[in-house]
């Protein structure tokens, strides 16, 4: 099943433009995922420059996402692809937008984080924030892996984790608002940690939503707006389609 | 062989010609023994046919004549045939069980980057799966940018480093060969061990030097005052002088030091300053001039007003070097020339001295840490030991390179090229 399914073509250009394509949005996750992680380093850590790096490095990601982007229409318009190449090209041309997002996400850790090195740091060193950045990384690592081994059932698996993230930013955002009634000059640092929890479980929706697009990509279902569960019972009677 | 079959053949005939002539059918007889015969050949041609295709060579049909020389001969290919296959298994999965065993994660690429193969260290490195896995670009799985960018340059001739990062907790050195027809073979390693000694290293140094320098400062504030004091006994002002000189050299050491890890620390392309290269040698001629009580003929020749994008107190500290190094060793009498010149390859800066000059076989070594040419000379003039690794970190730090032309006796030159993307023309 597995990469199989975009090697059996007749032309062997078509095969290699897919191949590159996927390739390519790898490389932008790749490129994503390391903008994440800087972006808690400079924000753990603490490190101003760090941060003011990954703000200015986001263009790098919307130069992909653009690149990618032109390259999908060039196959659809070129190619005419049908069945499983067309979802994947399709997949691929939503894909690059939440992974877009997502390095717009990081961009405003990174100004965030600027900003906080220069303020005084709490006493639990973002402890909180660290774990659910932890959770949100492995989230977004595991997306990318689905998407390159077209696996479903991880992908089902990491879009229920989101879960996990929605309930650590509740909680967060509590333990910000008990700060804030307990000391009201935290307001400003626990306002800013509170953009940058946002962002994080916002990261975290648009990996759930990449893991739809795998699901679509190898089952040719599109499981938007359905809840995770009839999902499942969904595609255990329902085999991969060629 | 085949005469003694001839030979049954025609006697069979010979017989039943005779038979033939007594009863009168010569054809019939002939015909019926040549029949026979025709159908006692094919039923061995169809029992050794069915004897192959069941593939049992203990199966073999046991007969005598012509026919059992045919199956001796094709059981002994068989026996030959097994035995080699069997050695090539063996030999196969020993040669599987080393590579698994090799404690360096290897992964065997294909001219598209897609994975043929991998052994168990490479599947716990870089987290890939069993058999799933094989046909997929290894640049799916390995998104670290410095990863993938090294995979896409094509240059394999040095390592990458990837720091640890993100999901993965280790720092992993990657190094690709090439083999075959355009594979490559991809070669990983946990160098996560070697890289917490260095940043361990770099901190010692750097917190050492760091400790060191508050007491020196002390030592030398109250050596200055004793020098000065004229009710202690003249006798002891020749060693508090020495005391003094040897607290000053180990101060500039450990301002050296400092300095140098200061540089190790600081990574990345360094800042973009213009500096107006000119002017900065000018600075340094008269700061030189103004120290030494004799010091030699320095000229100044700037032939090109582009300026130098960089670090401005690295790069002064670089050339302020260059020329210390340069005054140190060339007596009062003897001069020094600097000249800042730019052409297609980029910009020069050169020092050149009169001075004794450098052994050839030092050459090679002049930058590293505390390296001396002879213990005696270099200790005496004050120096700290570390001055060309800093010009050499610096250098390195701004894409530029250090070449070091001496003879012994004669004197030296020390130039320093600048790639043309650190040049900039004067406004």
């Amino acid at each position: 099943m597995e990469a199989a399914d975009f090697s059996h073509h007749t032309s062997k250009r078509f095969n290699e433009d897919l191949e590159l394509v996927r390739a390519q949005v790898s490389a932008m996750g790749g490129f994503v995922e390391e903008q994440l992680s800087r972006a808690l380093t400079a924000l753990v850590e603490g490190d101003s420059e760090l941060g003011k790096s990954v703000a200015s490095q986001d263009f790098k990601v919307n130069g992909m996402e653009v690149a990618i982007d032109e390259e999908c229409s060039r196959i659809l318009a070129t190619r005419a692809p049908a069945a499983g190449d067309l979802r994947m090209v399709v997949a691929t041309i939503k894909t690059i937008t939440d992974l877009e997002r997502i390095g717009d996400e990081c961009e405003k850790i990174g100004n965030i984080a600027a900003r906080l090195a220069t303020v005084e740091r709490p006493l639990d060193r973002y402890r909180e924030v660290k774990h659910l950045g932890r959770t949100v990384q492995l989230m977004v690592h595991n997306t990318l892996d689905a998407c390159a081994r077209l696996d479903a059932s991880l992908a089902l698996q990491t879009a229920r984790n989101d879960r996990i993230v929605d309930e650590e930013y509740e909680s967060i955002h509590r333990q910000c608002i008990t700060f804030m009634m307990e000391d009201p000059r935290t307001i400003r640092r626990a306002l800013d940690v509170m953009w940058v929890v946002r962002s994080l479980e916002r990261i975290g929706d648009h990996a759930k939503n990449i893991c739809e697009y795998v699901i679509y990509m190898v089952h040719g279902k599109d499981i938007r707006h359905t809840s995770l569960e009839s999902v499942e019972r969904q595609l255990k009677n329902h085999p991969a389609r060629e | 062989m085949w005469l003694g079959l001839l030979v049954r053949v025609l006697l069979a005939v010979a017989a039943a010609a005779l038979v033939g002539l007594l009863t009168g059918h010569i054809g019939i007889a002939v015909a019926l023994v040549l029949a026979a015969l025709l159908i006692r050949q094919l039923y061995m041609l169809q029992r050794v046919s069915f004897w192959l295709r069941r593939d049992r060579v203990e199966l073999a049909p046991d007969v005598g004549g012509i026919w059992g020389d045919l199956i001796g001969l094709i059981v002994r290919l068989y026996r030959r045939k097994q035995y080699h296959k069997r050695r090539m298994r063996q030999l196969l999965r020993e040669l599987r069980h080393s590579t698994e065993a090799i404690p360096e994660g290897v992964v065997m690429l294909n001219p598209a980057a897609e994975i043929l193969w991998f052994n168990r260290s490479a599947a716990e490195l870089l987290q890939l799966r069993g058999r799933g896995d094989i046909g997929l670009r290894v640049d799916n799985l390995v998104r670290r940018p410095e990863f993938v960018n090294y995979l896409r340059s094509g240059n394999y001739t040095s390592p990458v480093v990837v720091k640890a990062g993100g999901v993965c907790e280790q720092h992993l050195q990657f190094q690709i060969v090439r083999y075959g027809a355009g594979q490559l073979l991809l070669m990983v390693r946990d160098v996560t061990r070697q890289a917490q000694l260095e940043a361990m290293r770099k901190d010692f140094v750097a917190n050492a030097s760091h400790e060191l320098r508050s007491p020196l400062t002390v030592i030398c504030g109250y050596l200055e005052t004793l020098g000065q004091d004229d009710t202690l006994d003249p006798a002891l002002g020749g060693p508090i002088q020495e005391m003094r000189r040897q607290a000053l050299r180990m101060t500039a050491v450990v301002q050296d030091l400092l300095e140098l890890s200061r540089l190790e620390a600081e990574d990345g392309t360094p800042r973009g300053e213009t500096i107006d290269v000119g002017a900065l040698l000018a600075r340094l001629r008269s700061d030189l001039l103004a120290r030494l009580a004799h010091p030699p003929d320095v000229q100044l020749q700037v032939d090109s007003s582009d300026r130098l994008l960089g670090d401005e107190a690295q790069i002064h500290s670089a050339f302020g070097n260059l020329l210390d190094n340069a005054a140190k060793y060339t007596p009062a009498a003897g001069n020094i020339a600097m000249r800042w010149w730019r052409d297609e390859q980029g910009g020069h800066l050169a020092v050149r001295d009169t001075g004794i000059g450098i052994a050839a076989e030092h050459i090679p070594r002049l930058t590293e840490r505390f390296y001396r040419v002879d213990a005696g000379r270099s200790r005496a003039s004050g120096g700290s030991g570390l001055g060309l690794a800093i010009v050499k970190h610096v250098l390195q730090r701004h894409g530029a390179s250090l070449e070091i032309c001496s003879v012994e006796g004669q004197g030296s030159t020390f130039s320093c090229h600048f790639p043309s993307t650190r040049l900039l023309p004067a406004a």
